[in-house]
């Protein structure tokens, strides 16, 4: 199936273009007189960004017996009906204007919208939802906005649908063709005759054209949600499937994810127990490997910084994670308006910020589960477009936070207690003398 | 030079150093150990010692002397967090300036380890600490950028109020050596941990001595009204915050997966996530 198929042309056509290809390329290979060869050595061969005009016809003079002049003369477009004169410029090559139609005229194309008898009308085309009287205007009207139905539909008297109106039209042509009989044949191409207008379809088409172009940017990513959650489940259960095929146990570490997804609220209790535990066993023990090993690289150096050692901790606390979650954390650091790197980083105050960032990571990873179970929970129960509760937590966590930390130990303690630095201490004339002193003894 | 030569004499293994309370020192240690040289090198396994040190920089617009090439003058610093003496630990700094500078490697050799000098352009320093050959044979680098302009376009700038940037950072020794453990035990400058029961350990050097040789510090420093306040308190209050709010949205989270799945004994497992240590 292709455009051919769908314009109803025959096919045998296409070979020929496809022949004249090949020697068109070669044409462009070969190398162009009239530039240099180290020019031309330079673009490799390959096609000239610039359009090129052929050398051959920049230096082609024109016939030393042809004369030309450039002349304002008169000119009529067949075009038009009501015979206007305009003039122009044209070329005159000898003292010769070129005759001719005008060049554009051939542009003003028109529909052949067909024309039927009062006779024909009678046979064929009565409906009793159209008077003549209106199906006159449809015809008329589409002669003269050639078939653009929409401006047709708004210059319409009586008040009928763009779909309506085409029916209308595109019925009565067919039914016309299919009386003439002979035209019929003719023109096999004529698409109303060959592919009758289904008004049903297209009231469709055009209500879900525009729920699609109305979805505010929220369904938006709500429908991507589902379709991501649905794709996951739709894959969980392929690989439970191949799993139970090959009649082996599923070893849960391996795909801890995959598993832990199986489990649908359609499922029987029994399966969720069973699959669920593995995976939250698992995470922990390896985030304590992490730090031990972590830890003991530390250990070996002779020296190094506390913030040096914060890092590698952190960094090994969250190897497991992904760098979107890993991103969150910081967000939600901020959101508690924690710094990320914490400022007076004491052997205490590290210890505490990692433990907090592997709260956080734990509170992310519950908010996941929650999600993936609603996620789940609303899939089955067919609507998409519920709110779903996984993302209102998610706010006013946010919310509250910040009502909280912002509150009490936000910027404006900070500041606070700057300010109070700068006014506790006196500076007094004495000190002030001494740093030419003792810069003295520095350098 | 008293500063540096406080430093190191306990460090010196030929008992050079001023004869005042050494002798008495070296007999006790030898009582457990064989030579002098043994007891320097033997480490003291899970335990570290920590020397939490600031280092700064505090930048002047120059006003109406500024110069082109020559608008702020600024001085930059490696302190101790409570503007102790840090030559007890530190023997050097050497402070890399931007090589547009004449001779750009500087080095301090005693404390206090400051440069100050004027430039007009805002770059990244990288300062080098070397130890005491009883602390580590290794150095450490830091970097500092050194920063003249202030962040908040609030008027001109002002010859008043300096430009002052402090990062607060610990210098930890895994395994230190017990010579010395013993010679910064009780020095303010340094966090030392308590020794377990058992451990027998030559008296440290008396206070009142150490208080007398320190010069280095920068209590009284031309620029200690610049210096910014570190306050753990403030920084663990914070954090024990933030982690109260996180916990309680943890239990919530719980709570609301457990009715989800309508099953008591489903919270079980989940609590398995904590990530406990």
């Amino acid at each position: 199936m292709d455009a051919k198929d769908i314009l109803g042309l025959p096919k045998n056509t296409l070979p020929l273009p496809q022949e004249k290809k090949p020697r068109a390329q070669k044409d462009a290979q070969r190398k162009r007189d009239g530039i240099s060869r180290e020019v031309y050595a330079l673009t490799g061969g390959l096609a000239p960004i610039m359009p090129a005009i052929d050398v051959s016809e920049l230096k082609k003079r024109p016939p030393s017996d042809e004369k030309i002049t450039w002349q304002w003369l008169p000119f009529s477009n067949s075009a038009r009906k009501d015979n206007l004169q305009l003039y122009h410029w044209v070329r005159v090559v000898n003292g010769i204007p070129p005759t001719g139609d005008y060049s554009f005229a051939k542009y003003n194309k028109s529909v052949e919208v067909v024309k039927y008898t009062d006779e024909e009308y009678e046979k064929y085309l009565k409906d009793a939802s159209w008077t003549k009287e209106e199906t006159d205007q449809l015809f008329d009207l589409c002669e003269r906005f050639d078939l653009r139905f929409i401006v047709i539909a708004d210059r319409f008297p009586s008040a009928r649908t763009v779909e309506e109106l085409k029916e209308r039209y595109y019925r009565v042509s067919r039914a016309i063709v299919a009386a003439r009989g002979s035209i019929s044949r003719e023109s096999s191409g004529n698409t109303p005759a060959k592919d009758p207008y289904n008004v049903s379809q297209e009231i469709e088409r055009k209500r879900a054209l525009s729920m699609v172009l109305s979805q505010t940017k929220q369904q938006e990513r709500k429908d991507a949600e589902v379709l991501a959650e649905a794709k996951k489940i739709t894959e969980a259960r392929k690989a439970e499937r191949v799993a139970e095929e090959s009649e082996l146990p599923v070893t849960s570490n391996a795909v801890p994810e995959v598993t832990e997804r199986v489990v649908v609220p359609g499922d029987n209790v029994p399966s969720i127990s069973n699959v669920q535990p593995p995976p939250p066993a698992a995470v922990p023990s390896t985030v304590v490997a992490d730090n031990a090993s972590t830890l003991a690289s530390l250990r070996m150096l002779p020296v190094y910084l506390r913030t040096y050692a914060l890092e590698q901790m952190v960094q090994a606390a969250s190897s497991s994670a992904g760098l979107r979650t890993i991103k969150r954390v910081e967000q939600t650091l901020q959101d508690l308006s924690v710094n990320l790197k914490p400022r007076v980083p004491t052997k205490a105050v590290c210890a505490e910020h990692l433990e907090l960032r592997k709260e956080i990571l734990t509170l992310l990873n519950l908010q996941k589960q929650l999600q993936n179970k609603e996620a789940e929970g609303s899939s089955f129960r067919d609507s998409p477009y519920t709110e779903a509760p996984g993302t209102p937590k998610d706010r006013t966590f946010i919310a509250d936070s910040v009502s909280f930390g912002g509150e009490r130990f936000g910027k404006r303690d900070q500041k606070r207690k700057a300010t109070g630095r700068l006014s506790e201490a006196p500076s007094s004339p004495a000190q002030s003398k001494r740093p030419r002193k003792q810069k003295g003894s520095d350098l | 030079m008293s500063g540096r030569k406080q430093g190191e004499a306990p460090a010196d293994e030929g008992g050079s150093g001023p004869s005042g309370n050494k002798p008495p020192r070296i007999k006790i240690s030898k009582s457990s150990e064989g030579s002098d040289a043994k007891n320097a090198s033997r480490k003291l396994k899970d335990m570290e010692i920590c020397v939490p040190i600031v280092c700064g920089t505090i930048a002047f617009y120059l006003g109406r002397k500024a110069s082109e090439s020559q608008s702020h003058k600024w001085t930059v610093y490696v302190r101790g967090a409570t503007n102790e003496d840090l030559g007890v630990v530190i023997k050097r700094v050497v402070f890399q300036l931007h090589p547009s500078f004449n001779n750009p490697t500087r080095v301090i050799e005693s404390p206090p380890f400051e440069l100050s000098e004027s430039g007009w352009g805002e770059f990244e320093i990288a300062i080098t600490l070397f130890f005491h050959s009883d602390v580590c044979d290794k150095q450490l680098d830091l970097f500092h950028h050194l920063k003249l302009y202030p962040e908040d376009e609030s008027g001109p700038q002002t010859t008043k109020k300096p430009v002052v940037v402090e990062s607060y950072n610990e210098i930890v020794f895994p395994d230190p050596s017990e010579i010395f453990f013993s010679r910064v035990q009780n020095h303010p400058a340094v966090v030392v941990p308590r020794l377990p029961a058992g451990f027998n350990l030559p008296n440290p050097a008396s206070i009142e001595n150490m208080a007398e040789r320190e010069k280095g510090d920068t209590k009284d420093h031309s620029l200690s009204q610049w210096f910014l306040n570190f306050s753990e308190a403030d920084e663990l209050l914070k954090l024990a915050a933030a982690r109260q709010q996180v916990q309680a949205h943890i239990v919530k989270l719980r709570r609301q997966l457990s009715v989800m799945d309508g099953l008591p004994q489903f919270s079980k497992p989940t609590a398995g996530y904590e990530f406990t240590s």
